[in-house]
């Protein structure tokens, strides 16, 4: 995960430069999907940044006239790289050059590509050779995307205008290159591929690994595309409908919200077994299965040193083209489910977690019991975890024994069935009775109203008083009338004169 | 009526009532307003016994003794008010009921209310033996919660419920109500602040029947509007102080209407708002008869505008105390909307409160010219006002029943008079605090209002006698008048002696008044109800003795400072048996004799103020204590009494529930031990010096709280009086 943050930070400001490369990048995306698409059998293809920089491509005989990375960059590279100083300054020649030169390269692919899409035209097959042009394309771009970069990067330390500043693409370049070094931080960060790459390129710039890596990685992309069967087959040159699916979803399955109109977007559907299997990405050589895609890639390392280039461990990112690609949805395996597609009503699933997460809560036997109440049970583990955290405290109870951990739900509920009543908590009855106890069996010593003879039982220590103002005889009037309170059919377990103060024999200790 | 039931006797004999049947009988009675003039035929003649017996209906009970035997002894009451029977707790209440057997059957109103000693054992009783039980009246009773409503809940036939202040009360309590009580038809909840919007919720889904739901002060925010508003038969909502609800809820509100609009037209009909900043304008066809925004912190004129807007009908705007309401272009708004709505509807408007702290511009007054003939009420109290507006007023509402200018600046005499130039409907003028206006002003009311029967003056000190003579004589209806702090003397009072339909006076300040103006008044007028004498030092015993002459039907009665009165004075007091409320502060003459007097002579005395009577000892707290039964309110702050006679006090009175006895620096703390405890389970209210709080023993305190008694400390150094 640490090298996914890494890496956002360089898709990112590819993204940038491809935008300022007035869309160039953005033209060849779909061309370059197409090609792509042709490629899915292939599980580890060798990509081409680890392949082409140095080591010439054994698909077909480059056309040397254009394909010059290794020049180029170096070209770039002794430009600016070099010579710290220089990328300070603000050199309005070296960026004419390089403006010009970028112009010609795009040219040229976009030539290729023509060529291809001629050719494609007239021959389907040829499947070896189009993947071989399509390296060459993606290569090529690489490089244009770098120079614009490298280019772009030039300019940055002198962009202390806060209105560039504050464009966030432009923050991104400059957290990428901004440094005086301008590519240093992010090898830093990545010193483990860094040890391990070897290239003609590694001692100039780095920094350009690391781009390239990131450009590479959205072929790993097409690693993920084989583990979901696809149902339009991809076999053609049309686009094939892609989304990473490796990205972390919010686990619920509920997106009923979005609703997107029938149509719209391409329906999945994974067989039970695909759902249920508890890997899903396997490796191709011994068969091991894992749940994570970095996982595997780690196990790859085992396998060869080919598996443990930077590009090889690279994490697949999401292709830029998904965003023309159409939008999957996915059914639920399970005939007459809501959410299969063959229902009146079908709503789909958002992800491939939902239809996971939907799957075993819906169609599957609930086989994780609450090991603290032993009632509840669930069929995803997280939900048990989710409940474990709040068993034992539902403290809202209702009158027909249900309990609530919150207020509103208990509510929801009370409202729901007739004659169903929030229940008070018990033990406010025990508390109340408790303090109440006392009183009834406190002894009617002193003398309110418990009858006239309880003036004779009056604590006399009061008397001692210097003033002696405590003169039984006063009281007698008044205690004469007192309480001819009977109690007929009493049937109340509390004495009637649980009003009489608690500590009524106390006075003494009050002197 | 005990003259009649004399005459019966007269007529036939003890027997001869006899011969009538009961249900006769019953009819006189239900024909007999005074409780002591039912008492009369009660005593004179066992016929009559058996008839209140057969036919009393509402019973109120001041007593907690007494109370299994009436309960057996009246078997068809079916109202039953208990919130004045002292000392009354849960186990005599279910011993009374218990004791009642099928007496109770009928009953259908229980009042408790600050009946805080009764907690859910004796409602649980209650409840169990009243099957018919409709309405129950449990607000104040502070330390009333769930389980008490839970009791409640229980009485499935209860369709009026009043909780207010009943602070323990919660989500809990209520959702038990709302279960418990499908039938509920009017609710206060007011005050019980752990209320919240789940609780209203479930309320709005349970009880379908509500009419009228109070949520005052609650913290409830919009949603509770929102379930509200579902309330299909709801009449009557009020939501004073509700400072969560702003705009939205209300619109919410007028949202659910709009789908109920059927149902609601003709139902809502008061709707009580506070705090509302502006309320969206809703074009709804609500039937709102009255409105009251009085105490609405930010309520706007947008707010007002908007409410009035598209409800015709409207019978009452009371906007008092809108703090945040200035001169601004939206008053504008305000009144072209009020005028507006009141030319389209021409509804009956009889009264349009506008108080405090609004000022009035040239616009409002050309508007209210458009009012007219619908206006009969208006309150504009706290206001500045012009002559020009006064005028207005007079010349737009010719209906005016009542003006209320009271605490207004700029009220002159020429105002005055442009204003009751023509409106000669008018029976109330208040005119508190208008301290420019001089005689004249008096005549030209009295040459226009015939009909006058309040009029108030507190604070006029430029009028006199001769403004007084022309009101006394051209308004022989006048029933109140206050002249508070005028300065009148005892020619004034001569004049007003014409009155003798006066029922209230009041003379508070006016120290020239002596004996002879006393005089003037108790000769003519014997219908004097209030008569207010505070710091009127020329008074004398001879003052008092005329009126106790003359005005046997007095009530309340403040002779405060009324430093003359001696023992004698009293003497002449104590023959007001319908005195109930008498103020003696700082009489320092006065002894324990003059206090057996009253105590012995009034015999409906319930509240006794004798603060500062420095001279009222033990001896006259014992007088008290043997002889005024019905006293509930008392304060002897100040009095050279010692833990003696506070404790005989206590210990006897038995309806005595609110005591004020602050600085009583001869009762040890023995004594305020003893006597507190002997009262323990009856005060409700109690007022001491901080420094006791400490001393007194904690279990006394907490018994003192557990009873429902409410103590206010005073924070004030104890005095040692030396004598």
């Amino acid at each position: 995960m640490e090298m996914e943050g890494g890496m956002s930070s360089l898709e990112t400001a590819m993204k940038a430069s491809s935008s300022m490369a007035s869309g160039t990048a953005r033209n060849a995306d779909p061309d370059q999907q197409t090609i792509r698409s042709n490629s899915v059998e292939q599980f580890y293809f060798p990509r081409p940044g680890q392949s082409l920089p140095g080591i010439p491509s054994f698909f077909g005989p480059p056309s040397s006239s254009l394909y010059l990375p290794n020049d180029n960059e170096a070209k770039v590279g002794n430009q600016f790289e070099p010579n710290p100083s220089q990328n300070t300054d603000w050199d309005p020649q070296a960026i004419v050059s390089n403006l010009t030169f970028l112009e010609q390269k795009i040219k040229q692919v976009k030539d290729i590509v023509q060529a291809m899409s001629n050719r494609e035209n007239q021959v389907a097959g040829g499947s070896c050779e189009l993947a071989a042009k399509q390296q060459l394309i993606t290569a090529d771009l690489t490089s244009i995307i770098i120079q614009l970069i490298t280019t772009a990067g030039s300019l940055l330390p002198s962009m202390k205008n806060p209105l560039l500043s504050s464009n966030p693409a432009v923050r991104q370049l400059s957290n990428t290159l901004g440094s005086p070094m301008g590519f240093g931080v992010n090898t830093d960060q990545r010193p483990s591929i860094d040890s391990k790459t070897d290239g003609p390129d590694t001692g100039k710039a780095s920094g350009y690994e690391e781009l390239i890596n990131s450009l590479n990685t959205t072929q790993d992309e097409r690693d993920e595309l084989i583990k979901c069967p696809n149902p339009c087959g991809g076999e053609g040159s049309e686009p094939t409908p892609m989304e990473d699916h490796d990205v972390k979803e919010s686990d619920d399955g509920d997106h009923e919200g979005e609703n997107l109109p029938p149509g719209s977007y391409v329906v999945l559907q994974l067989e039970k077994e695909e759902i249920l299997a508890p890997h899903t990405h396997f490796c191709l050589i011994c068969g091991k299965g894992f749940k994570r895609d970095a996982n595997l890639r780690m196990h790859m390392r085992g396998h060869g040193d080919e598996y443990k280039t930077a590009a090889a461990l690279a994490k697949p990112t999401k292709d830029s083209g998904s965003e023309h690609a159409p939008v999957t949805r996915y059914s639920c395996p399970f005939v007459g489910c809501k959410r299969n597609k063959e229902h009146k009503k079908f709503q789909p699933l958002k992800t491939i977690l939902c239809v996971k997460n939907h799957y075993k809560r819906s169609h599957c036997d609930k086989s994780y019991t609450c090991s603290r109440c032993n009632t509840k049970k669930f069929s995803v583990i997280a939900d048990l975890k989710t409940h474990e955290k709040h068993c034992g405290r539902d403290k809202w109870l209702c009158s027909c024994g249900t309990n609530f951990s919150r207020k509103d739900k208990l509510f929801g509920h009370v409202a729901l069935f007739q004659g169903h009543t929030p229940a008070l908590p018990m033990d406010d009855v025990k508390v109340s009775e408790a303090s109440e106890q006392p009183q009834g069996s406190e002894p009617m010593a002193c003398f309110p109203c418990s009858s006239s003879d309880g003036i004779s039982n009056l604590d006399m220590k009061m008397a001692d008083d210097a003033r002696g103002y405590y003169s039984p005889l006063s009281f007698d009037p008044c205690f004469g009338a007192l309480d001819d309170f009977t109690r007929p059919g009493f049937d109340i377990s509390e004495d009637p004169f649980s009003f009489l103060p608690s500590g009524s024999c106390s006075y003494g200790q009050q002197n | 009526m005990s003259r009649e039931g004399q005459k019966l006797d007269g007529a036939g004999g003890g027997a001869g009532i006899g011969v009538l049947s009961l249900d006769l009988l019953g009819q006189v009675l239900d024909r007999l307003r005074e409780p002591r003039d039912r008492k009369a035929c009660r005593l004179v003649s066992r016929a009559f016994e058996r008839a209140e017996a057969a036919h009393r209906r509402a019973l109120r009970v001041l007593r907690r003794e007494p109370l299994p035997r009436l309960l057996r002894a009246f078997q068809a009451l079916e109202r039953l008010d208990l919130s004045a029977c002292a000392s009354l707790d849960d186990a005599s209440l279910a011993a009374a009921v218990a004791g009642a057997g099928g007496g109770l059957a009928g009953l259908r109103r229980v009042c408790l209310a600050r009946a805080s000693g009764v907690g859910w054992r004796g409602l649980e009783a209650l409840v169990a033996a009243c099957p018919r039980l409709e309405a129950v009246d449990l607000s104040h009773c502070i330390g009333a919660g769930d389980r008490e409503a839970a009791a409640l809940a229980a009485a499935t036939g209860l369709r009026e419920l009043r909780f207010d202040k009943c602070l323990a009360v919660t989500d809990m309590g209520l959702a038990k109500v709302a279960v418990g009580c499908p039938r509920l038809e009017k609710l206060s909840v007011k005050w019980c602040r752990e209320i919240s919007d789940i609780g209203i919720d479930l309320l709005a889904k349970k009880c379908p029947e509500l009419r009228s739901l109070d949520i005052s002060y609650l913290q409830v925010g919009n949603e509770s509007l929102r379930s509200i508003s579902t309330l299909e038969k709801l009449e009557e909502l009020a939501m004073v102080g509700c400072s969560c609800i702003d705009d939205e809820g209300l619109e919410l509100l007028s949202k659910g209407s709009n789908s109920l609009q059927h149902h609601w037209q003709h139902n809502f009909l008061m709707l009580t708002f506070d705090l509302f900043e502006t309320l969206i304008p809703s074009k709804k066809l609500l039937l709102f008869q009255s409105v009251d925004v009085s105490r609405c912190d930010h309520v706007s004129y947008q707010g007002l505008a908007s409410l009035i807007d598209g409800r015709n009908f409207l019978k009452k705007l009371h906007a008092a105390d809108c703090l945040h309401v200035s001169w601004s272009p939206q008053h504008y708004l305000l009144c072209t909307l009020i005028s507006s709505f009141f030319c389209t509807y021409n509804a009956k408007c009889p009264i349009f409160y506008v108080t405090n702290k609004m000022e009035i511009g040239q616009r409002f007054l050309s508007k209210l010219a458009t009012l007219k003939e619908t206006l009969t009420v208006l309150k504009l109290d706290g206001l500045e006002v012009s002559d020009s507006l006064l005028q207005a007023i007079g010349e737009g509402c010719n209906n005016l029943v009542e003006i209320g200018l009271s605490k207004c600046s700029g009220v002159t005499d020429e105002g005055i008079s442009s204003l009751v130039a023509r409106c000669s409907d008018l029976r109330a003028i208040d005119l508190t605090c208008c301290n420019l206006i001089t005689n004249n002003a008096l005549d030209s009311i009295a040459d226009n209002c015939k009909m006058l029967a309040r009029l108030r003056l507190e604070s006029c000190s430029l009028i006199n006698e001769k403004g007084l003579k022309h009101i006394a004589t051209c308004c022989p209806n006048l029933k109140e008048i206050d002249l508070t702090d005028c300065g009148v003397n005892d020619a004034a009072l001569e004049h007003l002696a014409k009155c003798t339909e006066l029922r209230i006076l009041k003379l508070g300040l006016c120290s020239s008044i002596s004996d002879k103006g006393i005089a003037f008044i108790s000769s003519n007028c014997g219908k004097l109800v209030e008569l207010d004498l505070y710091r009127c030092n020329s008074i004398t015993d001879d003052g008092l003795a005329a009126l106790a002459n003359g005005c046997k039907k007095i009530k309340l009665l403040n002779l405060c400072y009324c430093n003359k009165i001696t023992d004698s004075g009293l003497g002449h007091l104590g023959s007001l048996e319908e005195l109930t409320n008498l103020e003696l502060r700082c009489l320092v003459r006065i002894t324990c004799i003059g206090i057996s007097s009253i105590a012995i002579g009034c015999k409906s005395l319930i509240e006794l103020d004798l603060k500062r009577c420095y001279s009222v000892d033990d001896a006259g707290l014992g007088v008290l204590a043997r002889n005024a039964f019905n006293l509930r309110q008392l304060t002897i702050s100040y009095c050279q009494v010692t833990g003696l006679g506070l404790c005989h006090l206590l210990s006897s009175l038995r309806c005595l529930q609110d005591i004020k006895m602050v600085h009583l620096s001869w009762v040890s703390i023995e004594g305020f031990e003893m006597a507190l405890r002997a009262a323990c389970g009856r005060l409700k209210k109690l007022k001491m010096l901080t420094g006791l709080k400490t001393v007194l023993s904690p279990e006394l305190l907490q018994m003192l709280q557990a009873c429902g008694c409410r103590i206010r400390w005073v924070n004030k150094p104890l005095v040692y009086k030396e004598d």
